[in-house]
């Protein structure tokens, strides 16, 4: 179980009448402001308490560049940031790196776990290694890089921003994709895009097998510039041959969808 | 078997609109002139237009409209729309919409949110920061359970 470290001393964590462990929220207050630019190491610190010093430089010190030394993987860190500004991590983060974030500009020069930038809604997120199953699920907007590999079901309900692998992906890969584009450069296990509404996937290797309702599309000018452009703008060197995926739309018919059905796919 | 009467709804709607959210219409729904000067690329991170790609012109009530994810609903554009600008001029009142703070979701901030968050959102530089001191709404009149 995770306990508070504030300081030297370390307390034990308190729990509330649900029995949900409630830790302390005093901000920790340990990192070095340089102008714009903050720098803290995270080894001591719990999930909180990373999380609190991220918020506290982003949203009251008007800090614009944050670098997180030694996050040791933890788990739910930068989620529900909602700010521009530059986060540097340098090592890995654990489930649900950047959850939910709209704004902020990513690096992460390790590897993620479970579900990282799920909910994101806009800005950019570039991990180095490889990243867990779910990555990118609901994602709304923005762009997300994984220089490695990613697991199972990468994009899940994806219903906007791109997605860009320059490994291999697992299977079920764009499952229920509703908007968006997901640029896979390796190879792709079986399900690719399975129920998809809407979408595009692109891949550049071997596809273990078509999921429902996925099928090859036409390759147009926009589809080239996407590509180029996103290569580009992260030095991703010169992009593969890309087969181009999308929905055969056999299964849906928006127009009898209820407003509020259809507001969730906008 | 007894039927239990619901009550009235008389601001039930079927469409989804920002102008019914807010109360009122704005200005610059009617004149393209108000929105001609958004940085599309100063308004969104990194070195495109990063989420604005997903955000294309489309039809409500038969009238152009672009879609506010931050209030799940509808602003519609009356002035005419130069062909081939469609989606830059549907992302450019949408820009305006939230930077102007008119979205129905960042009203609602004030009142609601429980995290500190900037109010305006990542569109603006240096907004405030609303949800520092949460306090849940509780109903005139409202006791706590005894249990």
């Amino acid at each position: 179980m995770d306990t508070v470290t504030t300081g030297a001393t370390q307390e034990e964590p308190r729990f509330d009448p649900r029995g949900l462990v409630e830790l302390d929220a005093r901000v920790p207050r340990v990192a070095e402001i340089d102008g714009d630019r903050a720098v803290f190491d995270a080894r001591e610190l719990t999930t909180r308490g990373i999380n609190l010093e991220l918020r506290r430089l982003l949203y009251e010190e008007g800090v614009r560049e944050v670098t997180v030394q030694n996050p040791r993987a933890r788990h739910s860190i930068g989620v529900g940031l909602l700010t521009r500004a530059k986060i540097n991590f340098e090592g890995s983060l654990g489930y649900f790196a950047m959850g939910m974030m709209d704004g902020p500009e990513v690096h992460i020069a390790g590897r993620v776990g479970w579900s990282a930038c799920e909910n994101m809604m806009s800005g950019v997120t570039v991990i180095e290694s490889n990243a867990g199953s779910l990555t990118g699920a609901a994602m709304r907007g923005g762009d997300l890089v994984i220089k490695g590999k990613v697991g199972a079901r990468t994009g899940i309900d994806q219903k906007g921003g791109t997605i860009i692998v320059m490994g291999s992906a697992g299977s079920m890969t764009g499952f229920m994709m509703q908007r968006g584009r997901q640029i896979i450069c390796g190879d792709v296990g079986p399900g690719l895009g399975d129920s998809m509404y809407d979408g595009v996937i692109y891949v550049g290797g071997k596809v273990k097998s078509l999921g429902i309702d996925c099928v090859p599309g036409e390759w147009t000018d926009e589809d080239t510039e996407l590509i180029e452009r996103k290569f580009r703008i992260y030095g991703l060197g010169t992009p593969p041959q890309l087969q181009k995926y999308v929905c055969g739309k056999k299964l849906y018919n928006y127009d009898t969808l209820e407003p509020s059905e259809r507001k969730l796919v906008l | 078997m007894s039927t239990r009467r619901l009550p009235a709804e008389p601001q039930k709607i079927v469409s989804i609109d920002a102008e019914y959210l807010s109360g009122r219409r704005f200005p610059y729904q009617e004149d393209m002139g108000l929105v001609e000067d958004i940085d599309l690329m100063a308004a969104t991170p990194g070195e495109d237009l990063n989420w604005l790609e997903d955000i294309h012109l489309l039809i409500e009530d038969g009238v152009p409209a672009v879609f506010d994810r931050y209030s799940n609903s509808f602003l519609k554009i009356y002035f005419a729309i130069p062909e081939g600008r469609e989606d830059e001029i549907a992302r450019k009142v949408l820009i305006k919409h939230l930077q102007s703070g008119n979205s129905y979701g960042i009203t609602l901030k004030e009142r609601h949110c429980k995290y500190p968050q900037p109010e305006l959102g990542p569109w603006v530089e240096g907004s405030r920061t609303v949800g520092t001191d949460y306090h849940r709404s509780i109903l005139e009149g409202w006791e706590p359970p005894e249990h």
